[in-house]
């Protein structure tokens, strides 16, 4: 293979002596096993437990931030030992400009969510604990594997407390939204397994990516073994058509499942790609291409088409999330520096501001319980403090500058169209810039979609008078709800005003990943820019 | 650091500690009375800032200050700077935002003293942020800050005409001016990315590839037909005086939607190399100036005579700008900011005193309200082109410019709109304040001192700065010298016809016939009908697609599923024969079976 491809960004830059990375995945387990001993009859205990646990998470993964050197790509920090001797698999963690976003991202959002539970978790705060702190170690663990078989362990350790987040916390359809929850995502798992197992033999027993995007793959086994990876990824993200496990598991879901759900666990599909599908199967990327920017553009504006039309907030919430995750699809499509770029920090925004969105909404249900817009208006009279926040959270969710949507959302935009305008056109054969000019001008409108439907809901249930006198005796937002939202606001803010230092944790790695899987990419989508970009390389 | 670019970072920075502080601190928001003393020092000190820059820059205007940071870095390189950049065009843009947002705020003291103090202090709060995106938008260096501005003033127009949210009607005109300028927007973003596709930059004075300035302008222009009502994109800006008058004055008749003017005046590079664009911009803004003009004649509420009237005076600025005259377009956004918020905030004096804004429910009002009369007059008049007062030299200006550009057509209508403006004027002010008082107009109160100081501090721009027209040119690197042809004293006598005219007809009740002659060619062109034609495509169709999408998505998408889902469970019936109800069998069947799979294809 050629030296320019060379997956220089999943080299070993930097060992950890203690195993930190190991222990920011067990601490929260550890915490939930402390959790076991806590007597059941006393929610406060839990409660405290549980704030302590996701707090020292917190702390630990500052610690370990400030080991990592963003400036350079390369998998640091790592913790890498022989796990499995007769398989030959190697427990193998380690961080870098992929992760580390993401990482950061859950710690902070868990002690939140651990808060915002308080009143809306009213029974088993025992066995709720427990399943919100093992799915941050399986979220973490997720986040860190670099050793794939590693990876399946903590990618499934998430499923099963999130099952039972909905099963037992969740609304009246309970029920029938975890089986589709767990069947959808099962379904992708499953056929993930068989592509790890067949790198596994094709390699000749190792389960590490670093050597498994050495391995030389014909075209057809790229394309099923992509097709097995990208489906686990695609459900999980949710990619059009594959979403709709989404709405059901969203609107049962309880508030601090929502929370999680679409703060970390969607962002899992959209980094799976990144760090696993797109690097061990580029030419298979090349290949599916069209087919997933044409999905990508056909959620931005189907989810938000079908937002409008939701009777009940969080439902809304939960498609504008299609809408949403479809601008990280494009980005990742894509693949160039901004457009990934963009996509990395609309991870982290969407987690931001559709975490804000969820919670938001669950303080209102824990005061009504109810969700349906019609049984709302007028409400900022009563609550405005709490309307002030959802307009500012709103505006931030429809990318208004300043805001942290914003940034991400441009950059995605600027690198489709850069995109589009420096692809060539080779006559007679497939027109990849045709492609992205046209989709990627169709995905604009769902800019102006986002502001149809998210402020159309705000005018339902804030503006106008109070005509259901049931609102009339609504409280505004407690102390500890203002810390919550005003806590991300703050970081909505700060993206918005100075996303630099955000952009900069992930601009080396994107640097040093995209140069390699690019050019595999374009070989396949587009040979003509691919020649081009080749001899700009050799050049520089 | 350059005390000059300091005094543009207090104009800058100064309002957005204030709007935060006030966002933050809920206790002095609530407050309602320092809180708005606060922003209204705020302001004060940023129009002493405005003023200062502004006198140096009529000293010496050709000098240029920047000062810039990277926002968006990309790999060490910058996308994009922020900060503040000052020539002539910003300086005197940021020294009339400041006068007439320190005015607007003195007189909302007046205006809004029945409000609740929680209320006043909100309201405050937002033209602190109003102030400081507008600012951000004026001193912008590049297109992206531009933008920046651009979309927060939108924001900010969203909250303040929602102000009153408990009226259902302030909910709807509020969303409807998000959505549709938002609508528009996307000609914006479409433009800042192709910008920076093509030249890495948004600067508007980078070097384009052939043919591609046509582009951007087209672009550009799509964003500036929202922000600055040009038809059919105008529908917006009628609704949006649901919000208080004084928020009309400063937002949707001075500044925010001079926006789109001023984005045109800054990006003139790329649309000196537009010339099909500019055709257009003379053609669209000459057709709005009529269409508005003739709206305004049969509207009965005050606030809707002048919300029309300002879309009508923005397409005289468009279609300055699009014959090419820079310091038309410009000057007329200039003079038009002073006597269109003199005229807002007499309105307002005048509903203060009613507590209405039918032109019904006015009348007779000169005897109580004398001053408020001189002042509306006074505006009515600069407006209208009355020789000598300000109005007159800048529409002067245009019509010359569009004169000189060979478009007849444009020229007609335009000339046309003097006359119509000059009439419908005269109408508003013979039904507010003379002839036979309505009985709220018997009651009336003048206004108080934080009211009229204001309008007298708008009186001196509105009927002086046409004499000022030769020291303001050199600010936009023009020359100007006034001289007096055939155009200019054909659009004097249209005006003064009009306003005769309006005088026979509803001062002294004579030619009753015209008005019903006119009146419903007026109605085919009212604004309702482009309105419904949107609300049509808006809500039926819009509404329609997304529910046939939405039915799509349940019963067909999901329904899919859900049958994939019942098709593996009925042949899990059939096949139930394997079943050992031991968990540990399955997971053996589902890893074994995995595990044959890949070794198959491993050793295939």
């Amino acid at each position: 293979m050629d030296s320019s491809m060379a997956q220089n960004w999943l080299q070993v830059t930097s060992t950890s002596a203690f195993p930190l990375l190991t222990l920011l995945c067990l601490v929260p387990s550890l915490f939930a096993v402390a959790a076991l001993f806590l007597p059941g009859d006393q929610p406060w205990a839990h409660k405290a437990n549980s704030l302590v646990g996701s707090l020292v998470t917190a702390a630990l993964s500052l610690v370990i931030f400030s080991r990592v050197d963003t400036s350079h790509a390369g998998l640091q920090v790592v913790d890498k030992f022989n796990w499995i001797p007769s398989l030959h698999a190697n427990w193998f963690l380690a961080i870098d400009g992929l992760s580390l976003p993401l990482v950061l991202l859950t710690t902070f959002l868990t002690p939140l969510v651990f808060i915002g539970a308080w009143s809306a978790i009213d029974k088993r705060w025992k066995e709720f604990s427990i399943a919100l702190l093992v799915l941050e170690t399986g979220m973490l663990g997720s986040l860190l594997a670099i050793d794939l078989l590693t990876f399946y362990l903590f990618w499934e350790i998430m499923l099963v407390p999130m099952y039972l987040m909905i099963g037992i916390w969740g609304g009246k359809d309970r029920v029938y939204a975890t089986v589709k929850f767990f069947l959808y995502t099962m379904f992708g798992s499953v056929l993930m397994l068989v592509g790890i197992l067949y790198l596994y033999q094709k390699s000749g027993g190792s389960f590490a990516l670093p050597d498994l995007v050495k391995l030389t793959l014909t075209d057809k086994e790229q394309v099923w073994l992509f097709g097995a990876f990208a489906l686990a990824f695609l459900i999980k993200v949710p990619l059009f058509p594959l979403h709709t496990w989404l709405p059901d598991a969203h609107t049962e879901a309880p508030t601090p499942g929502s929370v999680i759900l679409a703060g970390v666990m969607l962002k899992l599909g959209t980094y799976g790609l990144l760090r696993f599908a797109i690097p061990l199967f580029p030419g298979a990327m090349g290949k599916f291409s069209p087919l997933l920017l044409t999905l990508a553009v056909t959620g931005i504006v189907f989810g938000a088409l079908m937002a409008y039309v939701q009777t009940d907030v969080k439902r809304l919430v939960a498609y504008s999330s299609v809408s949403h995750l479809g601008f990280v699809v494009l980005g990742i499509v894509i693949f160039n520096q901004e457009s990934l770029q963009g996509a990395m920090l609309q991870m982290i925004n969407h987690g931001l501001s559709t975490g804000a969105l969820f919670l938001l909404v669950g303080f209102l249900y824990e005061r009504r319980h109810t969700r349906e817009i019609s049984d709302f208006g007028g409400i900022a009279k009563r609550m405005p403090v709490y309307a002030s926040f959802f307009v500012f959270v709103t505006m931030s969710s429809i990318a208004l500058p300043l805001t942290n949507g914003f940034v991400g959302e441009f950059l995605i935009f600027a690198g489709t169209f850069k995109e589009g305008m420096h692809s060539a056109i080779e006559p007679g054969k497939f027109n990849w810039r045709m492609w992205v000019q046209v989709l990627g001008g169709i995905s604009t409108a769902g800019i102006v979609l986002g502001a149809v439907y998210m402020l159309s809901m705000v005018r339902r249930v804030f503006f106008g008078e109070i005509k259901n006198a049931a609102n009339e005796s609504l409280s505004d937002l407690t102390l500890r709800e203002k810390l919550i939202v005003g806590t991300l606001s703050v970081a909505i803010l700060w993206i918005g005003i100075y996303p630099a230092p955000f952009l900069q944790l992930s601009d080396a790695t994107i640097k040093a990943m995209s140069a390699p899987n690019r050019l595999q990419i374009q070989q396949v989508r587009s040979p003509i820019d691919y020649r081009r970009e080749m001899q700009q390389g050799l050049a520089q | 650091m350059n005390p000059l670019i300091s005094a543009a970072l207090v104009a800058l920075g100064l309002p957005a500690a204030l709007a935060l502080l006030l966002a933050v601190v809920p206790k002095l928001r609530r407050t309602g009375k320092p809180a708005a003393l606060l922003s209204i020092l705020g302001s004060l000190l940023a129009l002493s800032a405005a003023g200062w820059l502004a006198a140096t820059w009529l000293h010496d205007p050709k000098q240029v200050l920047d000062l810039t940071t990277s926002w968006l870095p990309q790999s060490g390189k910058s996308m994009s700077q922020v900060g503040v950049h000052l020539d002539g065009i910003s300086v005197s843009m940021l020294l009339v935002v400041a006068i007439v947002a320190s005015c607007v705020q003195l007189f909302s003291l007046g205006y809004l003293s029945d409000e609740p103090a929680p209320a006043l202090g909100r309201y405050y709060a937002y033209q602190s942020l109003f102030l400081f995106s507008m600012n951000l938008l004026v001193l912008a260096p590049d297109l992206m800050q531009l933008f920046l501005g651009w979309e927060l003033v939108g924001a900010t127009s969203y909250l303040l005409i929602g102000f009153w949210f408990t009226r259902p009607a302030a909910g709807k005109a509020a969303l409807k001016a998000f959505v549709v300028t938002k609508f528009a927007d996307s000609g914006l973003i479409l433009a800042l990315i192709t910008l920076v596709a093509w030249t890495g930059s948004f600067s508007w004075n980078a070097t384009l590839p052939a043919g591609g300035a046509e582009w951007l302008a087209l672009f550009l222009f799509i964003a500036v037909m929202g922000k600055s009502a040009q038809f059919p994109l105008h529908i917006w800006l009628p609704d949006a005086m649901q919000g208080p008058t004084p928020v009309s004055a400063l937002l949707h008749a001075a500044t925010m939607v001079a926006a789109g003017v001023y984005l045109i005046v800054r990006a003139d590079p790329i649309f000196a190399a537009a010339p099909h664009v500019r055709l257009f911009m003379t053609d669209l803004g000459a057709i709005t100036a009529l269409f508005a003009a003739l709206i305004a004649m049969v509207q009965t509420d005050i606030k809707k005579v002048l919300a029309y009237s300002t879309c009508s005076q923005l397409g005289y600025m468009i279609s300055g700008l699009g014959a090419g005259s820079l310091m038309g377009g410009y000057f007329h956004l200039t003079t038009h900011a002073f006597f269109k918020a003199l005229l807002f905030l007499a309105a307002g004096a005048v509903i203060h005193a009613v507590h209405s804004n039918e032109l019904s429910d006015m009348g007779g009002l000169w005897r109580k309200l004398k001053f408020t009369t001189v002042a509306f007059v006074i505006g009515s008049l600069s407006l209208a082109g009355l020789p000598g007062l300000s109005g007159f030299y800048s529409k002067d200006l245009i019509l010359e410019a569009v004169h000189e550009s060979g478009n007849p057509l444009a020229l007609g209508l335009l000339m046309a709109t003097a006359g119509l403006t000059a009439f419908y004027m005269t109408r508003t002010v013979v039904k507010a304040f003379f002839g036979k008082p309505s009985h709220a107009a018997e009651h009336a109160h003048g206004p108080g001192p934080s009211m009229t100081i204001p309008l007298l501090i708008l009186l001196v721009p509105a009927i002086g700065l046409g004499w000022l027209a030769g020291p303001m040119s050199k600010l936009y690197g023009r020359s100007y010298a006034f001289h007096l042809d055939t155009i200019g004293m054909v659009t004097i006598a249209l005006g003064l016809g009009g306003i005769a005219l309006g005088w026979l007809i509803y001062g002294m009740g004579l030619l009753q016939a015209l008005p019903r002659a006119f009146a419903p060619i007026a109605r085919i062109a009212n604004g309702s009908t482009v309105d419904d034609l949107w609300a049509l495509s808006y809500s039926k169709l819009g509404m329609g697609l997304a529910r046939a999408i939405a039915w799509f998505d349940r019963y067909i998408i999901d329904g899919l599923m859900n049958f994939l889902g019942w098709l593996f469970m009925w042949s899990g019936q059939r096949v139930r024969t394997l079943q050992t109800g031991n968990v540990q069998d399955y997971l053996y069947a589902v890893f074994g079976a995995a595990a044959l799979i890949a070794l198959w294809g491993g050793w295939r």
